[in-house]
């Protein structure tokens, strides 16, 4: 939905709320998938989704309503089962009243061709991928997704346009676009992904032929023992571990309520001096929204700069009760989660991965992480199994397939612990680089 | 809606597809959470919407929208038609869906009380009581929780002459205390993590002893910021209904699904250690486990009349004695195990998603004896309670599961409180060690509410039911080593 129609909707629901103080969060968009297996497409799928949500204030009170039918008498519906709860709750004594009008800064992020791109062209590019595997005599699997609008991974919805009874309005359109390869040979895999807001960065047969190198190295893997070793974590590693990280650490709320391990730390160093971690909306790889579900503007935050704790990020509840302004990071009032780190930028070096490989007398390379959970919350201890691609370094160069691995590491412990870094690029809704770190704990074997 | 998903299926048909089936979809919910004396949120909500899946030259196209004019429909027929032909340039084989009768059936969940004519005031003052409770006990840091209801009604329409129109309603909630010092945070949950769900209305809310629990569990949550660490090494333990469900989840459920079993999970979810040769020949666990495919249980999460792909629900074991002998399956993927018609496991999350294999309940039957029983036969275990987290690799061997609490039981008695319990291990080695399971008196259907698969992910629910049961020399304290 284009800006003016958005405005349009959003001005037309203040109005029939009929000098409520109201708040209206538009969200959704189009979203299609081709999903492919057995080097094949196996499902194929396009939706249509958008969600309206009204929030009333009346005084210390607030209650919200949430639909799809966007019709005059649909919102209307919505504004009176809002009101309806609003008047029938207990006040919330911090509730704030709701902001006035915002500056918010413009991001190129909607590209057209990627809008429109449909499944034709999208079976182009997976026959291209497949073509690879079915090559190699590997089984190909993978997606390749495209977005416009604010539906995410799993079907869950952030706003699109936010507007409000004060004169707030905020509109952020983006689309983006997603390609994910694995290639099998039994229980050996390799995989490789990309993702951008323009489809034309997509080169699946490339992709494809990464995933396909890495499931060939993959055969034949041999055991080694579990304990602490030297790991190269490729990008998608890295990121799967630092969003953990945001979110059990970098929202205000969890800092205040002694819940992160930011908690009493703000100004000491807590990682190694070569760490400085940012929530960027504005860095060139993200291209995300500017503003919050609060309608306020994000503003770039530096949580670690090299190495020193300097601040988490804040919602407008969080913020007052600091005396300090809203970043911009939260989500929609009321909520029990606080503000969410959303756009997670952990600055990078030079050079590739290779160069990391090169630095390793002995070690480990894994191409990416799974099913990572938090077993301590404070140190950030985190489990999960190495995945699609786990490697031997010996003397710098990566020599054999690896059979893979549990580990439990706590991801500060890790990154007090890195000696270098490739440069960044974006892997799984994060910036990051590929890392050498040392002392990684791999903690159980599997059978594969 | 109904009229809406008839016109999609005839527009599907009079564009080629060959099959097309149609789900006009309206979901009704309210969540409603309190946080340390307040509202925490409370969001009424409603979605509605078509999905139409069609083949088209044996591939699958699938379109959603809630653009529900006449145009709307059309345009997302046309459109799930277009993707299908599109499918089909890189197909290897023709779906074939295995025979099932068309029904023409309508379908509702029982409940005695409708949880959405049940007063919001009413359900506030419940949650609010529980609130109070948590925060008479000191050192209680957040005081949190929930009540959520929901209502689906759906019609599935299918160019073979099903129709069927299903309503479920379901009710569930929970609570949890958490305690922070400078170096540790815990938390007790109740009656299980994530709240406790069931396909029933209000009553069932009602029939929950929230507020009674509310201080033994805050205290609990406190005790355990100086509680002894959970002793690493090889130990018997035992486990608990609602964490023993989350295993039953992981490691029986997600690899006996058959559409990772071929490999069609193979870029997100995984595939399965359970290949097809091993189906009626694999010892999974001890003689005395018994697990059981159930979409016909009484008031589960995954309790239907018929699934997604319009079977009627069933019935039948996945592990029989300790020999694995069965696969959640489909219409599309019933022949590749031999079956003639389809387990009737495909479901899907809402309107905007297309149906694909999803667990339905799936249960531990229960043995004999009580907890008491079994604490008796143990001179030294650990008992582990609640779910706190949770990771098993894509294959379903390697899993590592982390509880609430557990007490060190000596000579059956429970004689210490100890944090951060966590055991890992093999699946078949695990439930080979299985050495006593609870009687019926023990047995509990267990609810999940957040089981993520598919690309686009989808949410899922399904019940598990367990009674406690003991597992002998697992490895325990993975995580706090050293």
């Amino acid at each position: 939905m284009r800006r003016d129609e958005a405005k349009s909707l959003l001005d037309g629901a203040i109005a029939a709320a009929g000098g409520e103080e109201v708040e209206i969060i538009l969200g959704g968009g189009t979203a299609a998938l081709t999903r492919f297996a057995n080097n094949e497409i196996t499902q194929n799928v396009a939706e249509r989704r958008y969600v309206l949500s009204v929030r009333i204030v009346q005084g210390k009170r607030t209650g919200r309503a949430t639909g799809n039918d966007l019709s005059r008498a649909g919102i209307k519906r919505l504004i009176d089962q809002a009101s309806a709860a609003t008047r029938l709750q207990p006040e919330i004594a911090d509730l704030l009243p709701l902001p006035g009008k915002q500056e918010h800064r413009e991001i190129d992020a909607l590209d057209p061709g990627t809008e429109t791109l449909g499944p034709e062209a999208r079976a182009s590019e997976v026959g291209h991928a497949v073509g690879r595997c079915r090559k190699a005599g590997l089984a190909g699997a993978g997606i390749y997704e495209v977005r416009s609008g604010t539906i995410g991974d799993y079907g869950e919805i952030s706003p699109l346009a936010i507007a409000n009874s004060r004169g707030l309005f905020a509109y952020h359109a983006g689309t983006s676009a997603a390609f994910r390869v694995s290639a099998l040979d039994g229980a050996a895999s390799g995989w490789a992904g990309h993702e951008s807001h323009r489809a034309q960065d997509i080169d699946g047969d490339a992709l494809s032929g990464l995933a396909v190198e890495k499931a060939l190295r993959s055969r034949d893997p041999k055991s080694w023992e579990p304990g602490r070793y030297t790991v190269v974590l490729e990008p998608a590693a890295v990121a799967d571990l630092i969003q953990d990280m945001a979110w059990i650490s970098f929202g205000a709320l969890l800092v205040q309520e002694g819940r992160s391990f930011l908690s009493g730390k703000i100004g000491e160093k807590v990682m190694g001096e070569n760490i400085t971690l940012r929530d960027d909306p504005f860095h060139p790889l993200h291209r995300g929204a500017p503003f919050d579900a609060e309608g306020m503007p994000t503003v770039p935050t530096t949580i670690i700069d090299h190495g020193v704790a300097k601040s988490a990020v804040y919602d407008r509840q969080t913020a007052a009760k600091e005396g300090r302004e809203s970043t911009g990071h939260g989500l929609p009032v009321p909520n029990t989660y606080g503000p969410l780190a959303r756009h997670l930028v952990l600055e990078g070096s030079q050079g590739s991965v290779a160069d990391l490989i090169g630095r390793v007398d002995r070690g480990l390379l894994v191409t990416r992480v799974w099913y990572t959970n938090v077993v301590d919350p404070k140190s950030v201890t985190l489990t999960g199994m190495t995945r699609d691609g786990l490697f031997a370094i010996e003397k710098g160069k990566v020599t054999h397939g690896v059979r893979n691995f549990r580990f439990n590491q706590s991801v500060i412990q890790m990154l007090r612990d890195v000696e270098a870094m490739s440069a960044a690029v974006r892997s799984g809704g994060v910036v990051c680089p590929g890392i050498l770190a040392h002392g990684f704990q791999m903690s159980s074997a599997t059978q594969f | 809606m109904k009229d809406l998903a008839r016109l999609a299926l005839d527009t599907a048909a009079a564009r080629g597809a060959h099959y097309a089936d149609s789900r006009a979809v309206e979901v009704t919910r309210e969540d409603i959470q309190v946080k340390n004396g307040e509202v925490g949120g409370l969001d009424l909500s409603e979605s509605a919407g078509l999905g139409v899946r069609v083949l088209v030259g044996g591939a699958w196209g699938f379109a959603a929208t809630d653009d529900l004019t006449k145009d709307g429909v059309e345009r997302c027929a046309a459109q799930a038609v277009a993707i299908g032909r599109a499918s089909a340039s890189l197909t290897h084989e023709n779906v074939r869906l295995a025979p099932e009768p068309a029904h023409h059936s309508v379908y509702a969940s029982k409940f005695a009380v409708d949880p959405f004519k049940v007063p919001l005031e009413r359900k506030l003052d419940l949650l609010f009581r529980i609130d109070a409770e948590m925060r008479t006990v000191k050192g209680v840091r957040n005081a949190e929780s929930s009540l959520t209801f929901q209502r689906r009604r759906q019609f599935f329409l299918s160019t073979e002459g099903s129709d069927i129109e299903q309503t479920i309603t379901r009710s569930g909630g929970g609570f949890a205390s958490t305690a922070v010092s400078d170096d540790d945070v815990q938390r007790r949950s109740f009656p299980q993590a994530e709240g406790f769900h069931q396909s029933l209305g209000y009553e069932f809310i009602e029939s929950i002893p929230f507020v009674e629990n509310a201080r033994r569990i805050a205290e609990e949550s406190v005790a355990l910021l100086t509680a002894a660490q959970c002793p690493a090494g090889e130990h018997d333990i035992i486990l608990e209904g609602s964490q023993l469900a989350l295993q039953i989840h992981e490691s029986v459920g997600h690899p006996t699904e058959l559409d990772r079993v071929l490999g069609m999970e193979a870029n997100y979810a995984g595939t399965s250690f359970l290949t097809l040769e091993k189906q009626g020949k694999l010892g999974f666990g001890s003689k005395i486990v018994n697990l059981v495919a159930d979409a016909t249980l009484p008031d589960g999460l995954a309790t239907f009349g018929f699934d997604d792909d319009g079977v009627q629900a069933q019935r039948w074991h996945i592990v029989k004695d300790g020999l694995f002998v069965g696969y959640l399956t489909s219409r599309e993927l019933a022949h590749r195990v031999g079956d003639g018609r389809s387990r009737g496991c495909v479901r899907s999350d809402g309107w905007h998603h297309i149906p694909m294999i999803r667990m339905v309940n799936l249960s531990l039957m229960p043995g004999s004896g009580s907890l008491e029983d079994l604490l008796q036969d143990s001179d030294k275990a650990l008992l582990m309670e609640t779910n706190r987290s949770w990771s098993i690799d894509q294959l379903r061997y390697n899993f590592q599961f982390k509880t609430e609490l557990a007490w060190e039981i000596r000579k059956g008695k429970r004689v210490r409180l100890l944090k951060n319990p966590t055991y890992q291990g093999i699946t078949t080695q695990f439930w080979n060690s299985c050495d006593f399971i609870c009687g019926p008196e023990e047995w509990k259907p267990w609810g999940v509410t957040n089981c993520g698969k598919g690309q686009p992910g989808q949410v899922g629910e399904m019940t598990h039911g367990a009674a406690p049961a003991r597992f002998r020399k697992v490895q325990v304290g993975a995580g706090y080593e050293d």
